[in-house]
């Protein structure tokens, strides 16, 4: 039993991972907390749903995550054209952000709500038999599946940023914008690239979301807070911080709701964040963003 | 007035009296919250509950209320105003999600997600919302220009700087986020009074975005621009009731509407509707100047 909890422990951490690793890097780049992210998982769930209900029979896995991930990229990308570019520009202080990242998560929940909130969807089995054995130990397939793809999607992630060209480049505008300008970095195609990453980000995160409980409007928003608690532990704009952080989240959350039920979880969660914050504000991985002078 | 009018007004009111807790600690002290609506909940809970199972007068059960919100924030902001804003801000949403989950837990006495409904009426409830309003309001505008104000202001443009010239920021910022805290609990009982309802469900962090949203969209060092623009744009959905565009209600979309012009403004005008202009007695002989001046000019 306690093996059992510890993999779907894992498996739910690896979702709040990807979560965490889709605001960290928005954080690391631009030092905001984009709010919107939560809403953009949502909205990517609601579109893996109708993507695999508009076919007779459901195309396969594989599939319905490329579509969504493009669509989830389309999304950010036209999230940032709208709200994000001209504060850009402007150089308005870091608050206008804040509350354009706000907006968005509240638009797009309410446009779900409102015009697709009627009832909640429940994604189409792709497994035959829910669970699986190997030995004496029950898997969930849907949970397994969701820990292989975060996995997956993590190590990806991890090589574009530290193994590749514009890897470098991204964590070269992270330190700072302007100087990288000057080496010959287009930091504002850095930026559109990061929150394209994002988009990804939140359209695999929504699917797997989606397969694993029902789609409902707030579904991302109330996964998001867990991801951002997680970014927070991990130390907010650290990449490996976030996953470790999240995945320990995800363990301690399901045995925190296997021995005193899901309604104290949120409680020791925010208890073990602010114990974490007043003992080690940098967070796991000790890098602290600080304030600019 | 109408019944339906009188309860316009007192929404108006309600907005205004939380839009003015915010103000004061966005916009004097610039720090953001996402957890007001937090405090709100916990002055309303606390109040209502008190009276009831206690059965005192709600007016000493209101001043245990306000007392405990204004001492949760003060525990809550000792740990976590030493971090960076950005932390703040999402401890804060934290800390939301935790005060309805209590919410929730205690359902023998709050009557969990149900909502809790037993709250004594009030007789000319609208004649003392108005009263909390004016004074909450004027209140926070002696505030703005007091030392105490300046010091914020100061603490708001350059954290360092402030510290520099002898300000105790650290204090400081604790001071102002209790005083934020205790005035979005007047803004939650007065809630409690008006829809004689509360569920943990009204007081999520949507709540708290909204008010950010309204404070924001009426100008951020406009105390002038951000109490009419939570007045009048609480009030604008219900002139929406009724209109249909493409088969949605459009009452329905009241949240996208608000959202969709508070991207236009941050777009185009990113410092709020007002600015940094205060829309009293000066600014209007100065507007009155330039008007005469104008004509003068001409003849």
């Amino acid at each position: 039993m306690t093996f059992q909890l510890f993999i779907s422990g894992v498996s739910l951490g690896s979702v709040y991972a990807l979560i965490a690793v889709g605001f960290a890097i928005v954080f690391s780049i631009l030092k905001f907390s984009n709010f919107a992210h939560g809403g953009m998982i949502s909205a990517c769930a609601y579109i893996g749903y109708f993507f695999l209900s508009a076919f007779e029979t459901p195309p396969p896995f594989v599939v319905t995550v490329i579509f969504t991930t493009i669509c989830g990229v389309l999304l950010a990308l036209l999230v940032d054209t709208a709200a994000y570019r001209r504060i850009r520009r402007k150089q308005a202080p870091n608050i206008y952000y804040f509350l354009a990242s706000i907006t968005i998560a509240i638009l797009i929940e309410q446009i779900l709500s409102v015009f697709f909130g009627k009832n909640l969807y429940g994604y189409p089995a792709i497994f035959k038999s829910t669970t699986f054995n190997i030995g004496s130990i029950r898997f969930s397939s849907v949970d397994t599946l969701i820990l292989v793809v975060s996995l997956v999607i993590l190590a990806v992630l991890l090589y574009v940023i530290n193994g590749t060209r514009i890897g470098l480049a991204i964590r070269t505008v992270a330190i700072s914008p302007s100087t990288s300008r000057l080496m010959g970095i287009n930091s504002d195609v850095i930026i559109i690239v990061v929150f394209a990453i994002a988009g990804a980000l939140a359209g695999i995160s929504g699917v797997l979301l989606g397969m694993k409980y029902s789609v409902y409007p707030s579904l991302g928003p109330s996964m998001m807070i867990k991801g951002f608690i997680a970014s927070v532990i991990g130390g907010l704009g650290s990449l490996g911080g976030a996953i470790i952080a999240a995945i320990a989240l995800g363990i301690v959350e399901i045995f925190l709701t296997y021995w005193i039920g899901s309604l104290s979880a949120p409680i020791v969660l925010f208890g073990i964040m602010l114990v974490f914050l007043a003992v080690r504000p940098e967070g796991i991985s000790g890098r602290f963003a600080k304030d600019k002078v | 007035m109408s019944n339906y009018q009188i309860s316009l007004v007192m929404l108006a009111c309600i907005s205004v009296i939380t839009v003015s807790g915010v103000f004061t600690m966005t916009s004097l002290a610039g720090m953001f919250s996402l957890g007001q609506a937090a405090y709100m909940s916990i002055c309303a809970y606390l109040t209502f509950c008190l009276a009831r199972y206690l059965s005192l007068p709600i007016w000493i059960t209101a001043v245990i209320g306000l007392a405990a919100s204004g001492l949760i924030a003060l525990i809550i902001s000792l740990p976590t105003l030493k971090l960076r804003r950005d932390y703040f801000a999402l401890l804060s949403v934290g800390f939301g999600q935790m005060v309805s989950s209590i919410v929730i837990l205690l359902g023998d006495w709050t009557n969990a997600s149900i909502g809790f409904s037993k709250i004594p009426k009030v007789k000319g409830l609208v004649w003392i919302i108005l009263g909390i309003t004016a004074l909450i309001v004027f209140m926070v505008r002696n505030l703005k220009y007091s030392r105490f104000g300046r010091m914020c202001i100061a603490l708001k443009t350059d954290e360092i700087a402030a510290r520099s010239f002898g300000i105790d920021v650290y204090r400081l910022k604790v001071k102002i986020y209790v005083l934020a805290s205790v005035i979005a609990g007047v803004g939650g009982i007065c809630y409690g009074l008006r829809n004689r309802v509360i569920s943990p469900d009204a007081f999520d962090w949507s709540l708290s975005a909204e008010m950010q949203i309204l404070l924001f969209f009426g100008g951020t060092n406009s105390l002038t621009g951000s109490v009419i623009s939570a007045a009048g744009l609480k009030v604008l959905p219900e002139f929406l009731k009724g209109v249909k565009l493409f088969g949605v209600n459009l009452q329905d979309c009241k949240t996208i509407i608000y959202c969709l012009l508070i991207i236009v403004v941050i777009n185009f005008r990113t410092q709020g509707i007002m600015g940094e202009q205060e829309l009293d007695t000066a600014a209007l002989r100065r507007f009155a100047g330039r008007f005469t001046r104008g004509k003068g000019g001409e003849s």
